[in-house]
């Protein structure tokens, strides 16, 4: 794909002349490049990157790093601006912008001050696209869909990897550096992973600790590599040694409600009911009070240029799912029988489905 | 993303160094009259919340307040199922679940009767944090960030200078075993893995082929053009080292094009080009390095002061 994405281009000057919006800007930072990276797909150093798209087809940018000035330029074709600052560079940027309505993507995450610029330059305070960008990116375009089918390969060999040199005595960290070494020489760009480990102890996943691995734990991990911006996500379990009886009756709710989930999943469901099918598994099994927010997050997300994307999958968000999204269902939750337990497939909603596109087997694995 | 070992080594951290730069919160509390200091942080912007009580998101927002002769709270957007592991880390008892940080800060301001709090760099807060605060009955004051973090203490410069150290040693290890037999994604992958492996808590990987500037991985040769840049952060400290397979440093006596960019590595976030050269900080200092026409890259973290560079 080239790095200008020029379907979304089209579809966001579509979003501008509905609204009535005359320039749309897409901010990104460090953590949140995927607001600028939805129209000019360049993993920029940082700390922050702006692409200005005017109602004519325009596209202008501004970096804060002189490493960024080349791929951006290369991806957009038009100017673009190495500023220190970013207020200094939006001012630069939105000179002939003078009473314009200036939509911004990403406005939420912006700090301050540089909206205070915009609206200096602009006349107006911006207005923000967040919510319309969000939902134009919802449904992935045929190469985004590609990007994100070589995520989940990558998170499926990342997890193979995991399950290789998982083993007693190792430490969270030491483990996770194996993961991490695996998949990024193995091309991933970036990877969100969280992990725990132990028993009916564990609450949560969190980022690794110092803990030695022991024979009997539920090893619990999320990865989510990262391949040309698009994340994939896998979530398993792996038991060191043998099971225990309770290890396996909780494994067995986890893989009965994500199938669940999996069954249902197709264009013109509620996302609602994604999450409710899952929960209800646990009802039937005695464990409902165990899907609440005290034990758990959410039971899916939508998944993309961010690896947390809107509509979370939960009973109280109210969205129909359509063709050609991409969501993980994972009814990840902590349950008394063997602590907190994890257990999902990035699932591609089709004309008539769903589609995983994870490849791992659906058991709960051994080491 | 962080997802390395976070935690709180007292030996390198030792809790007085926290308790002295609480006491300075405190002290500023008081002579600004405000009734507390509040820190944002999130996943990148960490650094200052970080200085203050050692707190390291992995993920989402938080604020650190510092209340007048309190030990900070924490408003965390974190699941409390996290808590527990984030005490063990940092020095907060108090931690409250907080899905919308600044509203949990107003509601903290009423339920104490403060009117007036002194935010850390206010405009630098995030669009929607800062306009609930603003749109709040309480008096916000901007405190520069130097008024809290002023020149890098002796406590801070040593563990970036550990983590200068991990750098280096990983590049000067890797890069030549590398060249000619590996691409910069493996490379990539056994910086990753050796670092983290180390204990660091996050890593970051650029590689150049002496055509443009460092990039993320491409999965091309690793060559006789190629450069490297490693940053590493080792409990919240980060440091950046370059280094390039045909060995060159920033001699001007052996090359002419030498073109140098200073970054700020004390900052809120890390790598913002620094134009001051003489403001007390930790720095990376990178050179892009012309070697007939082909750019090459090296670089260290050091120290900057009024009186020079001290290569960390």
């Amino acid at each position: 794909m080239a790095a200008l994405n020029v379907e979304r281009k089209k579809q966001f000057l579509e979003l501008m002349s509905q609204r009535g919006w005359d320039a749309l800007l897409f901010y990104g930072d460090t953590w949140r490049k995927d607001h600028f990276r939805c129209l000019v797909n360049v993993c920029f150093h940082g700390p922050q990157a702006a692409a200005l798209l005017t109602r004519e087809g325009e596209i202008r940018a501004v970096v804060t790093h002189p490493w960024d000035l080349e791929p951006v330029q290369a991806a957009i074709g038009g100017p673009v601006t190495y500023a220190r600052e970013l207020t200094r560079g939006l001012t630069g940027m939105l000179r002939d912008m003078r009473s314009a309505v200036v939509a911004v993507n990403g406005l939420e995450q912006m700090e301050a001050r540089f909206a205070q610029a915009v609206e200096a330059a602009a006349g107006a305070a911006p207005v923000s696209a967040t919510a319309n960008v969000e939902e134009i990116r919802r449904v992935k375009t045929p190469e985004e869909i590609e990007w994100i089918r070589r995520a989940a390969d990558l998170a499926d060999r990342g997890y193979e990897h995991f399950v290789r040199v998982a083993r007693p005595g190792m430490t969270e960290f030491e483990l996770v550096a194996e993961v991490e070494g695996f998949l990024k020489a193995h091309g991933a760009e970036d990877n969100f992973m969280l992990v725990a480990s132990g028993g009916t102890e564990v609450t949560a996943m969190k980022p690794p600790t110092d803990r030695k691995l022991q024979v009997g734990d539920s090893v619990i991990t999320e990865l989510t590599p990262q391949v040309n911006g698009y994340y994939a996500q896998i979530c398993r379990t792996l038991v060191l040694g043998k099971p225990s009886e309770k290890q396996l009756r909780s494994y067995a709710i986890f893989a009965e409600a994500q199938q669940a989930a999996q069954d249902l999943l197709r264009p013109g469901v509620d996302i609602a009911d994604v999450a409710r099918v899952q929960n209800d598994v646990f009802r039937r099994h005695g464990f409902g009070e165990y899907t609440g927010p005290q034990y758990t997050r959410v039971r899916g997300h939508n998944l993309g240029l961010y690896p947390d994307e809107f509509p979370h999958v939960l009973e109280n968000v109210h969205y129909t799912c359509r063709k050609d999204m991409v969501i993980i269902c994972h009814p990840n939750t902590y349950l008394p029988l063997a602590g907190y337990m994890v257990f999902g497939d990035t699932l591609l909603v089709t004309e008539t489905g769903c589609v995983s596109l994870n490849r791992t087997e659906k058991r709960l694995f051994q080491a | 993303m962080k997802r390395g070992l976070v935690r709180w080594d007292r030996s390198e951290l030792p809790p007085e160094e926290l308790d002295a730069r609480i006491a300075a919160a405190h002290a500023l509390a008081h002579e600004r009259d405000v009734d507390a200091v509040v820190v944002y942080s999130d996943v990148w912007r960490s650094n200052d919340a970080r200085y203050l009580s050692n707190y390291m998101p992995y993920w989402n927002r938080a604020f650190v307040v510092a209340p007048r002769g309190e030990k900070p709270i924490l408003l965390c957007a974190l699941s409390p199922r996290v808590y527990p592991w984030i005490r063990t880390v940092t020095v907060h008892e108090t931690i409250v679940a907080s899905p919308n940080p600044a509203a949990s800060l107003l509601k903290l301001c009423a339920e104490r009767g403060w009117s007036r709090i002194g935010s850390v760099d206010l405009d630098g807060l995030p669009v929607d944090l800062h306009s609930t605060l603003t749109a709040g009955n309480v008096e916000l004051l901007d405190f520069p960030r130097n008024e809290l973090r002023p020149a890098p203490t002796d406590v801070e410069v040593r563990m970036h200078a550990r983590a200068a150290a991990m750098a280096r040693k990983a590049l000067d290890e890797e890069l030549p075993a590398a060249r000619n037999r590996m691409t910069d994604h493996e490379l990539t992958g056994r910086l990753e893995l050796r670092l983290r492996s180390a204990g660091a808590e996050d890593v970051v990987v650029l590689v150049s082929n002496g055509e443009g500037p460092p990039a993320p991985a491409r999965g091309a040769a690793v060559g006789p053009s190629t450069s490297v840049v490693v940053a590493v952060e080792h409990n919240g400290h980060w440091a950046k080292v370059a280094r390039n397979a045909a060995g060159a440093t920033a001699d001007r006596s052996t090359h002419t094009g030498v073109t140098e960019l200073r970054e700020l590595l004390s900052g809120p976030c890390s790598w913002e080009v620094l134009d001051d050269t003489t403001k007390p900080a930790v720095v990376a200092r990178l050179f892009e390095i012309d070697a007939g026409g082909r750019r090459l890259h090296f670089g260290e973290t050091c120290l900057q002061g009024s009186e020079g560079l001290r290569v960390l």
